[in-house]
């Protein structure tokens, strides 16, 4: 223990020890007691009132405190060790952290200090523990006052955009906050350094009490209130990523009162701490939209002070627009880096899912796509017959519960004639492989525009006739091009029964690689190097990031993005997007390609048919020059060799020659 | 305003057709069925109609049990009630019969306007609106695209060939065969769904209805059209060859 034994030594030099002041008088006990009072008072006075509010506000049908070791674990790795914290903003992260540590440190030490205000104190600061205590405590003491003040210049004199508010000012209730923070630090620092039973004892004593007493009613009222509801919100978080909770009963239809507000959504909005990674992350954000993930966050916060949780006043309107609530590509940047465990997605898609559910939502584009899914089963409102030609064109084989997979076309495999393309490029490699699979006829839509855009009616019916086809057929496993279907088959529709497994091609890739031919980049004539674009979908919701990255290494090199793997931004089309009309401000596809460009890479590796038609549209505006998009699929593909390709088309061509 | 919207099920458009084996019809098994789409806008034309002046919206349909689902779906776009013409042996009538079935259905409510779809997209005759308004006695008018109130009574736009339109003032009341394509159509709705499950829904028994059911009418055979590739040499000079070509593309195939 190289650390600790250097603190055990300086445990006994005279010098090391803390002043404590002894005898308070009657009525210095007496003002105190009344101090604390007062500032506990101060403190119930704001906090009873939030406290009765969340509350107050609907329970959660589809709470369950089980499994209880993630929640535990999630409190450990995210509050205590503060990982989300760091991982995304190191310096400040740590700075924070050491902050969150002191506070632990003082625990006792805070204790103790009121204690002996009454006679009672109980760590003896020249006995072996207290002098061991006090000191860890003043090497954290040390660390967040040098933090804090970090802290404070960065928000007040660096001034990341990120942490201003929407009228550009930085909240100087953080800067009176810091300095009680370190002045609790130096008062306790100070008292190092004066003579024991001096004056200056006893009023260092004083002013740290008086510090501690100001800063405890200053909590409930700022967003240093995360220090109280934080950790609770953490542990409580529904845990599931993006995951939308089911209809409680025959009138909820979402997020449309405050009556509809649930009491861990109340929680939540009341945790944010306002740090704006959220914000930094979210691709309308950062393309000049009017959603803000914090705002919308802090908007509900605001209903809620203004209107309470038992409103029958509409969510969307004075604190939260609708035009916000639908430029959500529900990619869950927002929601996976949040800190404080604040889920957007719920409260995103639930705002949605009231105005959709109501009808009250009225989209020319946003209509059409819902028709489209009522009418034809798939979003692109095209004719069953096309994904019939389709098929019979590519000979895929009907799925009739012999063979191993049902390959899942998915409306952008079966209509899109880009998606077609992967799907060729795919079925070439299991051809290729000998794996047995086969495409179900009437496979509709999964419903994933739906369930984005909040249109439970069209969802609930494209999954249960999915569900049902998908039974009658007998069907173990499906592998699909599209982490969009992924998702939502393997989570969404655990709504209304149990979908079979189900994984992403790169998966399925990734585990036959060894015996998929490898080729140099100059074979398949990539020159250059390959960027990989992770699909929100696949990364951030799936948590796959190696598979995809281990195909394009086999056939080429790899770049990185500035922005990749669960930093990953979004090409635009998540959340029901693809299918509405222009955007506002910039493009988000366009954004992501140009990020994409900077690598220099000369081809863009891609694994998500929607990625694919939004770069394919926003490259084709670069003109010459442009970097090729590819699928991993055709990736894997173009190094298979020709000549087993034809023979492979031939073989098949004779086989079925000799069966009629 | 009282406004009757009367709605046909039909196979939906891209169903696998195959014709059933007395070849008198297609059989109807493994066939998902749809409202018909100039009905879905005759049900728009009357809900908006609803919103700017108030009244009812009353769902006409006929079929089997299965034409509830469609009567359903309309009250959860917002028609006010149903009334449903059961029978599972629809097909025995022709345009008229149904017509007389509808009109006997409905003697008793004394609707403002009766609306239907221009055609149905399975047998697309464009008859049973028009005789239906003969039988009532009351005027009618095909093709419409929008439908004003008046003082006096309606104010109507009718599609003409060629571009054409035409205005028309009626009275009412009247009956309107819809044209598809002039408004944008609701989508279906959760809270729509929920409310429809409360809202009357009127079953009338086909066989209760005397009318005369004799067909002036009758279906000897249906068959599916038949394809065929047929590959036409065009010969002479180049420049001729060209030109029917051209002429082909343009007459025949339509493309240019
Ligand atoms: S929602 Fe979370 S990430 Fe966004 S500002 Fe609040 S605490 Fe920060
Ligand atoms: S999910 Fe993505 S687009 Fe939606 S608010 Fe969050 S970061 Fe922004």
């Amino acid at each position: 223990m190289p650390v600790v034994s250097p603190i055990f030594a300086a445990c006994w030099l005279p010098g090391l020890t803390l002043a404590e002041p002894v005898h308070f008088s009657l009525v210095e006990k007496l003002l105190l007691a009344a101090l604390i009072a007062a500032s506990g008072w101060l403190f119930w006075r704001r906090f009873g009132v939030i406290a009765r509010r969340i509350l107050a506000a609907r329970k959660d049908a589809d709470f369950h405190l089980f499994p209880l070791g993630r929640r535990c674990w999630d409190f450990f790795w995210e509050v205590l060790c503060q990982a989300k914290v760091i991982r995304e903003r190191p310096l400040p992260g740590l700075a924070h952290a050491f902050v969150f540590w002191s506070f632990l440190a003082f625990a006792l030490v805070t204790a103790n200090h009121v204690a002996t205000g009454f006679g009672v104190g109980f760590l003896d600061p020249g006995g072996f523990f207290g002098r061991l205590y006090f000191l860890i405590a003043a090497i954290f003491a040390l660390a967040c006052a040098v933090s804090i003040a970090g802290l404070f210049v960065r928000r007040f004199v660096v001034r990341p955009v990120w942490l201003a508010h929407k009228d550009k000012t930085v909240s100087w209730e953080s800067g009176v906050i810091a300095g009680l923070i370190f002045l609790l630090m130096a008062t306790y620092l100070g008292a190092y350094f004066v003579p024991d039973g001096s004056l200056a004892v006893r009023l260092l004593w004083w002013a740290h009490t008086l510090t501690l007493l100001s800063f405890l009613p200053l909590v409930p009222h700022t967003k240093h209130l995360h220090l109280i509801l934080s950790p609770v919100t953490v542990f409580l978080s529904r845990g599931g990523f993006s995951e939308i909770p089911p209809l409680a009963d025959d009138d909820d239809f979402g997020l449309v009162t405050g009556k509809d507000v649930t009491q861990l959504t109340a929680l939540q909005v009341y945790s944010c701490v306002e740090c704006g990674r959220c914000t930094e992350h979210c691709p309308a954000a950062n393309t000049g939209k009017e959603l803000n993930p914090r705002e919308i966050i802090l908007g509900l916060r605001g209903y809620l002070n203004e209107f309470g949780p038992a409103s029958e006043e509409s969510l969307l309107g004075r604190w939260n627009s609708q035009q916000a609530a639908f430029q959500c590509t529900t990619c869950g940047s927002c929601e996976f880096q949040c800190p404080v465990g604040i889920e957007h997605l719920p409260v995103i898609v639930g705002l949605r899912r009231g105005a959709v559910n109501t009808g009250e939502w009225e989209d020319e584009h946003g209509g059409k796509l819902f028709l489209a899914l009522e009418r034809s089963g798939n979003a692109l409102g095209m004719a069953h017959s096309e994904r019939e030609k389709f098929m019979a064109r590519e000979e895929l084989p009907m799925f009739d519960g012999s063979q191993e997979y049902c390959l899942w076309l998915g409306c952008m495999g079966g209509y899109d004639p880009k998606g077609r393309e992967i799907i060729r490029s795919f079925v070439e490699v299991m051809r290729y492989l000998g794996t047995s699979y086969g495409v179900m006829r009437r496979e509709k839509c999964t419903g994933d525009p739906a369930r984005r855009l909040g249109n439970d009616l069209v969802f609930q019916q494209l999954a249960e006739a999915n569900l049902e086809t998908l039974a009658q057929n007998k069907v173990k496993k499906i592998v699909s091009i599209c982490p969009h279907c992924v998702r939502t088959i393997s989570e969404d529709w655990k709504a209304y029964g149990t979908p079979p497994e189900i994984e992403h091609h790169s998966e399925f890739l990734a585990r036959h690689q060894a015996r998929l031919p490898k080729s140099a980049a100059s074979q398949t004539g990539q020159t250059g190097q390959t960027v990989f674009h992770d699909p929100c979908y696949l990364g951030r919701y799936r948590n796959v990031y190696e598979e995809p990255r281990a195909i394009v290494r086999a056939h080429g090199d790899l770049v990185e993005a500035e922005r990749s793997r669960e930093r990953s931004f979004c090409c635009g089309a998540g959340g029901g997007l693809a299918f509405l009309g222009e955007e506002q401000g910039a493009r988000v596809s366009e954004t992501r390609v140009e990020q994409l460009v900077a690598t220099g890479a000369t081809t863009i590796g891609a694994a998500c048919p929607f990625c694919n038609t939004m770069f394919r549209d926003a490259l084709a505006s670069r003109g010459e020059g442009a970097p090729q998009l590819l699928d991993i699929a055709q990736i894997a593909a173009a190094a298979l060799p020709t000549s087993v390709k034809e023979s492979d088309s031939l073989n098949m061509q004779e086989e079925r020659r000799e069966e009629k | 305003m009282k406004i009757i919207v009367a709605i046909k099920q039909v196979p939906e458009r891209d169903a696998r057709i195959r014709i059933d084996s007395a070849g008198k019809w297609i059989a109807l098994d493994e066939i998902e069925f749809r409202m018909n789409e100039s009905d879905a806008y005759a049900l728009e034309e009357a809900l908006l109609l609803k919103e700017a002046h108030g009244g009812e919206v009353v769902v006409l349909s006929a079929g089997p049990e299965r034409v509830g689902q469609t009567i359903r779906e309309a009250l959860a776009k917002g028609a006010d009630r149903g009334i449903h013409i059961a029978s599972d042996k629809l097909g025995e009538y022709d345009a008229l019969g149904v017509a007389r079935l509808m009109a006997a259905a409905i003697a008793d409510e004394q609707a403002d306007l009766i609306l239907t779809g221009l055609q149905s997209d399975d047998l697309g005759l464009g008859q049973t609106g028009v005789i239906l308004a003969e039988l009532l006695g009351i005027p009618h008018s095909s093709l419409i695209l929008k439908i004003e109130k008046t003082e006096a009574g309606i104010r109507v736009l009718r599609e003409l060939e060629d571009g054409w339109f035409q205005h028309i003032e009626m009275t009412t009341p009247a009956l309107l065969t819809i044209q598809s394509g002039n408004t944008r159509l609701r989508y279906a709705t959760l809270m729509g769904i929920k409310k429809a499950r409360s809202k009357e829904l009127r079953v009338v028994e086909a066989d209760a209805i005397s009318v005369d059911a004799a067909r002036c009418v009758s279906l000897d055979s249906v068959a599916l059209p038949s394809r065929q590739k047929t590959t036409q040499m065009l010969t002479g000079t180049p420049a001729e060859a060209a030109a029917a070509l051209v002429e082909k593309l343009q007459q025949e195939v339509r493309v240019l």
